[in-house]
Order: structure tokens, then C-alpha cells, then sequence
């Protein structure tokens, strides 16, 4: 490969994914962004569980619908992050949700070109 | 975490060291948890910490809902009476006490009907059309119609609003809400009945709108016609009519419009996207005519009123204030129940089904009757008090009581009435959940060319002018009938002139508005301001606030029409 086609891929990288009900992924955002995390995506599904099985007449108030996060986070960070969701999402509850992580083999995204430079990527003379 | 750095690896990365520090993470396999639970399946235990997060959320939204309806309703009179009128407003804390009664009880109530009725008649009204001949359907429509009007919260309003008539002025009114009121629900409920079925026909073999509503209106409008020219029936309209607005509230429009897209989907789809509404629309005009009707068999039946031995009347005005909370739970349960069987034999015997999920049925059950309690609690200690004061005080902006003088020269006093009153009929129909959801379903269906905002301010404005007119009948002591013929001939002269889908919509939205807080509390208004001005009569303002809408969407679906035409 040529050194000017070179792109920054992040490795020791986790994703972590949490899936709450609808309505609660911004508090779960909020915490985990002040626990060192870049963002969040967010998209809307779907989910049964414990809602069913366990709660009774308990489980409607638990909202099938969910909002599921992914987060990206470098896996020095991850499992703080990993623990401030938790709390945050007040997992110790039944039908609040489940949250899990899972390392990645690559990623790669914006970096700044000065950070960049310092782990010796050639800037400005990609493509 | 996993890595062992090893000791003779000075080195430590950040991650461990964090690791170390921070996180109490005990490992646990789940391959082992999951053995474990499966051998002891038994619920978790639920700390009260967990009820607080799994419970808080869930009732505080419905909480709220009903809370927007209530609190500025409820604010609005209290600081007109005082602000305005100069009058404290009398047994706060009790009305107080009602108002979060009449929330909480209508909380329980729409979570109730929504667990342990719809899922029901979700099921009937999509399986019931196609399993079963158009007979059984029908009289299955019409005794859901029925049934359900019993189960309506505002129903109760009326059966308690006999009390403060006059016999000797208006005898033969004072009969049917005093010694027949039974008559009068189920004249009520036969005449919702007859509206669903010739909705469901018209379902069935796609009938116009337009047509349907000239058809029902102009029998409607002829007994009307029979009734206001013979003194004796002239007081009944007002009240007949406002009986069609009574009854659309929150259990039968969702129920019967559930059996309705059954019905609709078994015959085939429609090219009309707005065909869905329409059914409410009869509801509010059946029972105008059944009322009527029951009124003619009773001026023939009872010829003189007041030759009666007069002793049930003590014992009905006085279990209206008295009731324990006992007698609230059997009213409810006598309300509920009835719908319940009828939907539970409908699944059992006509679809031969057994029930899904027993619980949350039974939990809906118990929570729509338990709701209903409390809501006719906070109906007669809270709202027929409040808006009764409030129609009490009202007439002393422009009418000197006990030899005092008015508060206000006359054409002020009644302009400032009229005015209160309007933005009662504007407040309340804003706040109405039903016609939020109905705006954001026509926006939709037409594209944008009605938008929400513009629906809800149309039926508003035509509330607040209806709810003024029928208030100043009221005043006024105008005659129920050159009203209703005029607002209800305007309604058809426009409806003539409009396209189907704004025709269904106009009506509908007639009975959207009339929810189970505006009911009450304008019922009891217009009773207290008909006593405090000597009216023989207190009822036509619902009559009126439902003719109001019809004539303003219309209206506005005509302007729509004239503007899309002109631009292309």
C-alpha cells in the first residue's frame, strides 16, 4: 500500500450497547457522556423479556418499545462507562433494560490530523 | 482486565489500572445463571425502589394527561369567580379534593378500559365480521353501542342532574330525570345502539356520508320540530339533545370504532381515506330523537305530573350529595360490568375463543371500576359543585340579586359572560386528548391540507361560539327550538355544499369535543346559572357547543377547498 492512501484505524476499541425503553436513552446518553464517551447512536425497536415472564400484572408498565444505544469507546474507558450506564439506567430493576459489550476488531472515524501526525500518520497527503 | 500483566512486567496499562480502581465487577457465567433461574423459576423480588422506577414513570405520564385536561379548566373558573365576580369560591379544599379524584379516577380509568376492554373488542371487531352473518354482527353492534353508553363516565352527570329543577315550571322534565332517569339511559343507550348499526351498514355498503346525516338529520329535526311546538315537550330539547353530546366519550368511540374497521375491512377497502370517522357522528343525533320519542310515551302516559304522590323525590335529591364510596364502587361496577359480559360471552360463544392473558384483563377490569369510583366521587363532591357555583355567581355581573345591584352595567356583565363562557367552551376543547389524536390522523389522511393545528382551533372556535350561544339562551330564556333549527339548518345547508370525507369529519369532531370533565362541569354550569336567573331550564349549552363545530370545520373544509381550487 502506498503511504499517501494510508487512513487512521483505531484498534482497542468496544462497543457497548445498551437497550432501555423508550423515553430513557437520553438520561443513559447523558451518563455516559460525562463518564468519557464521544456520543451515542440511537435507533427504535422492539423487545420482550422479563416484562412477560416475571413481572405480572407489573409488566405494563414496562414499554415494548425500546430505544437501543450503541456506543463506540476506547476499551480503557469502557468499562467505567460500562458501569455509569448501568447506574444510570437503573439496570438492577427488572424490564429496565440490558446493556452489553463486546470488543472490536477495527474502527475508524474523524481523528484530528495532529493527533494523527503524533502517531505518525503522513498527514495531508492522502488521497 | 483480562491480560495479566505478570510480575516481571514492570509495565501496567491505564485501562488495568482503572480497572483496578474503579469497577467492582464480580464475573459471573451466564451459562450458570441461566441453569440457576431455570430450576427455581419463582417472580424477583421487587424492592420499593424498583415499584418507585417501574411504576413513577408509567402513572405520572397518564397522570399528567388528564391533569392538562382538568387543572386549567378547573383554575379558569375558580379565578373568574373571584377575580371577576369578587366571590371566594366556597368549599375549596373539598373541590380540591374532588378535582385530583376525578384525575386519578380517570387515569385508572382510560388504563382500565385500555387492559381490560379494547384488547376484546379489537379482537371481535376484527374477527367477529368475517366469522359471522351481517345479522349477528349488527345486533352485536347494537348492543355494544348500547352497553357502552351505560359505561360512559359522563353518563352519571346526568342522572344526578334532575335535582335542582322546579317541578311546578317544567313538570314533565322533572318526571323523566327524577322518577325515570332509567328511561332516559336507556332511551340514551337504545338511540347509540341504532347509530352504531347504521354505522356498521354503512360500512357495509359504503353509503355517503352526506347522505346518511341528511337522512338522520331531518327526522331528527321534524320530532324536534313535533316536540318544541307542544308546551309541554318545549323544555325536553334542550335536554334531549344534549344527551347526543353525553354520550361520545372515551369508552364507546374507541369500542365501536374498533368493530367499525372490522366491519370496514371485511367488506372491502375504501378510495375515501377519511370513511374511518363517521360512526360518532349518528351516535350524537340517535339518542336526541330516542330522548324525544321516550318524552312523547311519557306526556301520554302520565297525563298530569303532578297529581303523582310526590315521595320518591326526597329520596333521589337526597342520595345525589349523600353517596359513600360504596355506592359509588356498585354504580360503577353496574356500569362496567354489563359491558364486560357482553364482550367476554361475544368471545366466548360467537368466536368461540378462550381469553389471552387472564390477568391483565382482570387487572383492567378492577382498575376501570376502581377509576370510575373515584372519578363519580370527584364528580359530585368536585366538579357539578364548582361549575354549579360558578353558574350560580356568574348572573351577578349583570343581574342585581337580594335587592343588591349588578356588579357591572348590564350589556358589560352579559358580554363579560359571554365571553367567560366561550373561553370555557375554547379551553376545554383544546385541552381534549381525543382531538389532538383525531387532528393528527386527518393531517395525515388529507396530506397536509388540513393541518392539526387548524382542525383543533376550528372545533375550538366553534365550541366557544356554541357554548356562548346556548349560554345566552339560558340568560336570555330563549326557546330551545329556533336554535337548534337554525344552527342545525346552517350545519346542513353546508353540508350539502361539501365533499364527503370534511362532512364525516365535521360531525365527528361535534362529538370528540365532548369529553368526560367538560360534560359535567358545563352540565352543572348551565343548571346553577339557569336556577340563579330563574330559567325554567338549565341544559341546551352542550346541544349547542356540539352544533358549533360541525358549522366551523365545515366551514373551514369549504374555505380549504375554495383556496386549493383557486390555486390550480
Amino acid at each position: 500500500m502506498k503511504k499517501r492512501d494510508e487512513i487512521v484505524v483505531l484498534t482497542d476499541a468496544v462497543l457497548i450497547t445498551c437497550i432501555v425503553q423508550r423515553g430513557s436513552a437520553d438520561a443513559v446518553v447523558d451518563a455516559a457522556t460525562e463518564a468519557g464517551a464521544q456520543g451515542a447512536t440511537i435507533f427504535y425497536a422492539r423487545g420482550t423479556g422479563v416484562r412477560q415472564k416475571h413481572l405480572g400484572v407489573l409488566g405494563i408498565t414496562v414499554n415494548a418499545e425500546k430505544e437501543v444505544l450503541y456506543i463506540v469507546a476506547p476499551s480503557d474507558h469502557a468499562d467505567h462507562i460500562f458501569e455509569r450506564i448501568y447506574v444510570a439506567a437503573h439496570l438492577d430493576t427488572p424490564g429496565m433494560g440490558m446493556l452489553y459489550m463486546m470488543p472490536l476488531e477495527k474502527m475508524a472515524t474523524y481523528v484530528p490530523p495532529e493527533v494523527a501526525t503524533r502517531f505518525g500518520h503522513h498527514a495531508g497527503r492522502r488521497g | 482486565m483480562s491480560r495479566d500483566p505478570g510480575p516481571s512486567d514492570p509495565s501496567l496499562r491505564y485501562g488495568e489500572f482503572l480497572s483496578a480502581v474503579r469497577v467492582r465487577q464480580r464475573l459471573v457465567s451466564y451459562n450458570r445463571v441461566h441453569e440457576e433461574g431455570r430450576s427455581q423459576a419463582r417472580a424477583p423480588q421487587l424492592r420499593l425502589v424498583d415499584l418507585h422506577r417501574l411504576l413513577t414513570p408509567y402513572v405520572s405520564v397518564r397522570f399528567l394527561e388528564q391533569a392538562r385536561a382538568v387543572v386549567p379548566l378547573a383554575l379558569f373558573l375558580a379565578l373568574f369567580q373571584t377575580a371577576a365576580l369578587r366571590v371566594a369560591v366556597r368549599e375549596g379544599d373539598e373541590i380540591i379534593l374532588g378535582m385530583l379524584a376525578v384525575m386519578l379516577g380517570l387515569t385508572l380509568f382510560m388504563d382500565g378500559v385500555k387492559y381490560g376492554l379494547m384488547p376484546f373488542a379489537e379482537n371481535i371487531g376484527f374477527k367477529l365480521p368475517g366469522r359471522s352473518p351481517t345479522a349477528v354482527v349488527l345486533a352485536f353492534a347494537f348492543l355494544l353501542g348500547g352497553i357502552a353508553t351505560f359505561a360512559e363516565p359522563a353518563i352519571g352527570a346526568l342522572r344526578a342532574a334532575g335535582a335542582g329543577l322546579d317541578p311546578a315550571r317544567t313538570p314533565w322534565l322533572h318526571l323523566l330525570l327524577t322518577r325515570y332517569p332509567d328511561r332516559l339511559v336507556f332511551a340514551v343507550g337504545a338511540g347509540v345502539g341504532a347509530a352504531v348499526v347504521l354505522g356498521m351498514l354503512r360500512f357495509i355498503y359504503a353509503w355517503r356520508m352526506k347522505t346518511l346525516v341528511i337522512a338522520v338529520l331531518l327526522p331528527c329535526l321534524a320530532a324536534s320540530v313535533y316536540a318544541g311546538l307542544d308546551p309541554r315537550l318545549a323544555p325536553i330539547l334542550g335536554l334531549a339533545w344534549d344527551c347526543g353530546a353525553v354520550t361520545t366519550g372515551p369508552v364507546t368511540v374507541p369500542l365501536v370504532l374498533a368493530l367499525g374497521i372490522g366491519v370496514g375491512a371485511a367488506a372491502g377497502d375504501r378510495d375515501n381515506p377519511l370513511s374511518g370517522f363517521g360512526i360518532v357522528t349518528l351516535a350524537s343525533l340517535f339518542p336526541a330523537m330516542a330522548v324525544i320519542l321516550v318524552a312523547v310515551g311519557l306526556v301520554a302516559e302520565v297525563p298530569d305530573p303532578g297529581a303523582l304522590p310526590a315521595l320518591a323525590e326526597v329520596g333521589t335529591a337526597a342520595a345525589w350529595w349523600d353517596q359513600t364510596p360504596v355506592a359509588e364502587m356498585i354504580g360503577a361496577l353496574r356500569a362496567i360490568a354489563p359491558l364486560v359480559l357482553l364482550l367476554w360471552l361475544a368471545q366466548r360463544f360467537l368466536l368461540g375463543e378462550t381469553l389471552a392473558q387472564r390477568q391483565l384483563i382482570a387487572y383492567g377490569v378492577v382498575t376501570a371500576v376502581l377509576g370510575m369510583s373515584l372519578f363519580n366521587v370527584g364528580l359530585s363532591i368536585g366538579l357539578i359543585p364548582l361549575g354549579d357555583q360558578a353558574g350560580n355567581v356568574v348572573p351577578s355581573a349583570f343581574h342585581a340579586a337580594q335587592g343588591g345591584t349588578p356588579l357591572y352595567p348590564y350589556a358589560f356583565g352579559v358580554g363579560l359572560t359571554l365571553l367567560f363562557a366561550a373561553t370555557i367552551g375554547y379551553g376545554a376543547t383544546v385541552a381534549e386528548p381525543a382531538l389532538n389524536a383525531m387532528g393528527v390522523t386527518v393531517e395525515n389522511l388529507t396530506d397536509g391540507a388540513f393541518p392539526r393545528k387548524l382542525l383543533i382551533r376550528a372545533v375550538a372556535t366553534g365550541v366557544a361560539m356554541g357554548t356562548a350561544l346556548g349560554v345566552a339562551k339560558i340568560i336570555f330564556q330563549w326557546p330551545m327550538l329556533p336554535l337548534l333549527l337554525g344552527a342545525y339548518a346552517v350545519a346542513l345547508v353546508c353540508t350539502v355544499l361539501s365533499i364527503d370525507e370534511y362532512v364525516s369529519l365535521a360531525w365527528d369532531s361535534a362529538g370528540v369535543t365532548t369529553g368526560p370533565v367538560t360534560v359535567p362541569l358545563v352540565l352543572a354550569l348551565g343548571l346553577g346559572l339557569g336556577k340563579a336567573v330563574g330559567a325554567a331550564e338549565g341544559f341546551g349549552i352542550l346541544a349547542m357547543a356540539s352544533a358549533g363545530p360541525i358549522i366551523s370545520v365545515l366551514a373551514v373544509g369549504l374555505w380549504i377547498r375554495r383556496r386549493s381550487a383557486a390555486e390550480h
